[in-house]
């Protein structure tokens, strides 16, 4: 037999609607190839004979570690420094110099940044550098006015990201040269985010289709290249969500292909030269 | 944390090398089986965790993986089995024998770490 197991269609059914209902990924039929080929490894380390078999022992377990392992084994990673570039720049010239304003005046004292599927720390770190290359220029705004929160389902990624190595592969991926050299220091054949970049950043594990109200209410929120993976009444739940976790007028940034139309009304499309992004309304509560 | 490759192909020891560095982990290797239970009584067993090709000129993987399990000083170290073997049997015999779990060359570095995290229960 060969290294990927074949799959039925009714257990395609099982799974899809298992990993759906455990962490909000919904997978079409042409994705059948992904649960295969992806599953395969933990169908016979956790001794089963096929995916029907991976069903029940998942079901079954009420510890949720083979569940773990399934949602690990599915979710996607893929991410680099800078990403698409606009929502970096939007921050730095639109949404930072309001923030320092309204602090200048008295009228804030932090400003709250979410990053909700954070992976292996590439965004909320660009997010980090973005601020700190604006408080180069800019002496309001310090450190300890921001906090960044970098949320992901994937302990391995949040280790790595919390780590804050990464290899050259890694490095070549969208980041500039400056930010390199200003915010990063090598060790061997690996480079190490600084510490006044890391200790900008929280993380924590955090699986969005669990409830997150626990969470502050934030200033802005990147929820990019999630949606893409999520049916389109769970997208609709999480828009809605995540809009009770944004301050009245708190700020959105989705992924380059995703868009909110025909999910919800509660939020306003700005426009800047770069991109879009989402404001939400100071009545939608 | 102490990590081993025990794998013929310096092309691939490398790969693992460059993946355990990202880690900060400390990387040790050996080129065959035999040579993985020299270096193994030479630490004396402290090693955190073993990735075991199975297919090596000398002494392979699975050979290699029956000594350890046989032995008091190695048999809880966790073995992860790395290879092309494209046979599931091959690939069960070795999980039947005490491996924890496999990866199929060519793998990516992101699932090698998984694996390591997954095998050192290094989870959040």
């Amino acid at each position: 037999m060969h290294a990927t197991a074949e799959i039925s269609l009714n257990e395609f059914y099982l799974m899809r609607n298992y990993i759906e209902k455990k962490c909000g990924i919904y997978l079409t039929e042409e994705k059948m190839y992904l649960i295969s080929t992806r599953l395969t490894p933990l169908m016979i380390e956790s001794g089963c004979n096929s995916f029907g078999d991976l069903y029940n022992k998942a079901v079954a377990d009420t510890s949720c570690r083979l569940c773990d392992k399934i949602v690990e084994a599915i979710t996607t990673h893929e991410t680099f420094w800078l990403r698409d570039e606009s929502p970096f720049v939007i921050v730095e010239e639109e949404l930072l110099r309001k923030f320092t304003a309204e602090i200048e005046a008295g009228k804030r004292s932090k400003v709250k940044i979410w990053c909700t599927a954070c992976s292996t720390g590439q965004e909320p770190y660009s997010i980090a550098m973005t601020i700190l290359e604006f408080m180069r220029n800019q002496r309001s705004l310090k450190p300890e006015h921001v906090e960044i929160l970098a949320t992901d389902i994937s302990s391995t990624v949040l280790y790595l990201a919390i780590a804050g190595r990464y290899d050259s592969l890694a490095m070549s991926r969208g980041l500039p040269e400056n930010f390199k050299n200003r915010y990063f220091e090598p060790d061997g054949k690996v480079w190490v985010v600084k510490n006044d970049v890391k200790k900008m950043v929280r993380y924590k594990k955090l699986n969005l289709q669990e409830n997150f109200n626990h969470i502050e209410k934030q200033d802005i929120i990147f929820c990019r290249n999630v949606l893409i993976y999520f049916s389109n009444d769970f997208k609709k739940d999480i828009l809605r969500r995540i809009g009770k976790n944004l301050r009245p007028n708190g700020y959105l940034f989705l992924g380059a292909s995703e868009s909110i139309f025909n999910f919800t009304r509660e939020y306003r499309m700005l426009q800047h030269s770069m991109g879009l992004y989402y404001e939400f309304k100071q009545n939608a509560e | 944390m102490r990590i081993m490759s025990v794998d013929d192909s310096k092309a691939t020891r490398q790969f693992i090398g460059r993946a355990i560095d990202v880690l900060g982990f400390e990387f040790i290797e050996a080129g065959d089986g035999k040579e993985g239970i020299e270096v193994l009584e030479r630490e004396k067993g402290n090693i955190d965790l073993i990735l075991l090709d199975l297919k090596m000129p000398g002494m392979g993987g699975m050979e290699m993986l029956e000594i350890l399990k046989s032995l008091d000083l190695f048999k809880d170290i966790p073995v992860t089995i790395v290879s092309t073997e494209l046979e599931r049997e091959k690939i069960s015999e070795a999980i039947s024998k005490g491996a924890k779990n496999y990866l199929i060359k060519p793998f990516s570095q992101e699932e090698l770490i998984g694996k390591i995290m997954e095998n050192l229960d290094m989870g959040l």
